[in-house]
């Protein structure tokens, strides 16, 4: 699902991801000088457009992405309405020994839409960036030494190993009759005995591939051709300069 | 207990001089342990964040601690500079190539915890790695995501009271859940021999040999 619409041949997919990456930082660091919620929900809604016109990602996928982490962007409404700093002047109505505050339920729910931002924003990120695009990218153009892009994508091949992994072990403890067992205690003690020979088998296996990479030269000391260069155009520079101009708006009209 | 008698890379041991230099080896099976973490991470971020909606920010609190995990392992096996941060950065480039809905926080704090959590290494100079540094580090790390989330999400808004009693939450479970519980892992790891290039595997295979002289 998510492989598909990063290799989509969109608009937002060929941008660079460091490009990209910076956008995302740069909203981050912006929301927090925003305090209202409408504000907000205009970034949100600007995070949706885009993708869906420079990204062809449906509405619909969007918001399904979106809608687990709204119960957490929620919690800080309830959690800024019943413990805030200073109660609030403008009485809503009272719940008990609570008084609700007008002012407080704002606030949470400034909060909570700048959580949304950051969640939406991130999305734009990881919809339209593929993971070895932006390693190769984090090569070229940010200088990470590439023992570390190319050491970290190797082992990030593990994962889909690892889980067949777990299945074995599971099941090899299962023969043996240490089944699954019940309760939050036997649930610790599962996990415990399967956390090691996993971690302790995916380090032999880095241990083979560091070796093997080695063994090819790869390491820092040679100047690195690439055979695949990820580009760097005018519309990137485009892209940045237009939403840090955006950006710069929000915060001069907030 | 298989003890692998054939010990370090030529390459590694010839670079142990003032700072050691962070290799290839070092880094693809620090990843790998990284990436085990960040994973995991990940599924403790949908659990917190339901306890968070469901029971509030101090419960969350408690929970956090798992999120040093990774960093406290990591420098605590190879013991070099700059070890924790990196893991942790891997490990929050997991969450983010896995598809983290809230990937920009994520790497936020995984910046923060990483360097909160290499401070503690730092203060001993990269010479000390017991139990109470490690400890520290949880910490640390803890207290840098506290402040991270304290800018983030408007903490300042809230009741001072809830506040406090989160943060204590939090030190104790990067203590305890970072710090103690990184080192059980990691011995745990160390006992079955496939580190023993590594620090932490010469150290437990110094005490072994110790204790079959004695």
């Amino acid at each position: 699902m998510l492989e598909s619409l990063q290799r989509h041949d969109g608009w937002l997919q060929e941008r660079n991801p460091v490009v990209k990456l910076l956008v995302l930082f740069g909203v981050i660091a912006v929301m927090l000088f925003v305090n209202d919620p409408w504000t907000p929900l205009f970034m949100v809604g600007l995070a949706g457009l885009l993708l869906r016109l420079l990204g062809a990602v449906p509405f619909k996928t969007f918001l399904m992405y979106l809608a687990p982490f709204s119960l957490f962007a929620l919690s800080f409404l309830w959690i800024h309405t019943f413990f805030p700093g200073e109660r609030g002047e403008t009485v809503l109505f009272t719940l008990g020994p609570m008084t609700i505050a007008r002012e407080n339920v704002m606030t949470g729910l400034a909060f909570g839409m700048r959580a949304m931002v950051f969640a939406s924003w991130s999305l734009l990120f990881i919809m339209t960036t593929e993971p070895s695009k932006l390693m190769l990218s984090l090569i070229q153009h940010l200088r990470l030494p590439a023992r570390y892009g190319y050491g970290i994508m190797a082992a990030y091949r593990f994962l889909p190993i690892l889980q067949e992994e777990l299945r074995t072990i599971r099941a090899a403890h299962r023969i043996r009759g240490l089944g699954e067992s019940g309760g939050i205690r036997g649930k610790w003690n599962e996990i415990k005995r399967y956390a090691i020979p996993l971690l302790a088998g995916a380090i032999r296996k880095a241990d083979r591939v560091a070796i093997a990479m080695e063994s090819k030269g790869f390491d820092d000391s040679r100047d690195r051709v690439f055979y695949r260069e990820i580009r760097f155009t005018v519309h990137d520079v485009l892209y940045g300069l237009l939403m840090f101009a955006l950006l710069a708006a929000v915060l001069y009209f907030k | 207990m298989a003890n692998n008698p054939m010990s370090g890379h030529p390459k590694h041991s010839r670079g142990q001089q003032r700072a050691p230099r962070i290799g290839l080896y070092d880094i693809v099976v620090m990843a790998a342990i990284s990436i085990v973490f960040g994973v995991l991470y990940l599924l403790w971020i949908f659990f917190g964040q339901f306890v968070q909606a469901m029971l509030g920010p101090v419960a969350w609190g408690i929970l956090a601690g798992m999120w040093v995990l990774a960093p406290i392992i990591c420098a605590y096996i190879i013991r070099k500079p700059g070890i924790a941060l990196i893991a942790e950065l891997i490990a929050a480039g997991t969450e983010v190539l896995a598809g983290s809905v809230n990937a920009g926080v994520v790497m936020l704090l995984g910046l923060t915890q990483g360097l909160g959590a290499e401070l503690a290494f730092a203060l001993f100079r990269y010479r000390n790695y017991r139990l109470p540094v490690l400890m520290l580090a949880g910490i640390l790390g803890m207290f840098a995501n506290f402040i991270t989330i304290y800018f983030v999400y408007g903490y300042d808004h809230l009741s001072t009271l809830i506040v406090t009693f989160q943060l204590v939450a939090m030190l104790i479970s990067g203590a305890v859940m970072g710090g103690w519980g990184g080192k059980a892992i990691a011995d745990a790891l160390g006992r079955t021999g496939v580190l023993n290039r590594f620090a932490l595997g010469k150290e437990l295979r110094e005490e072994s040999g110790n204790h079959g002289l004695s």
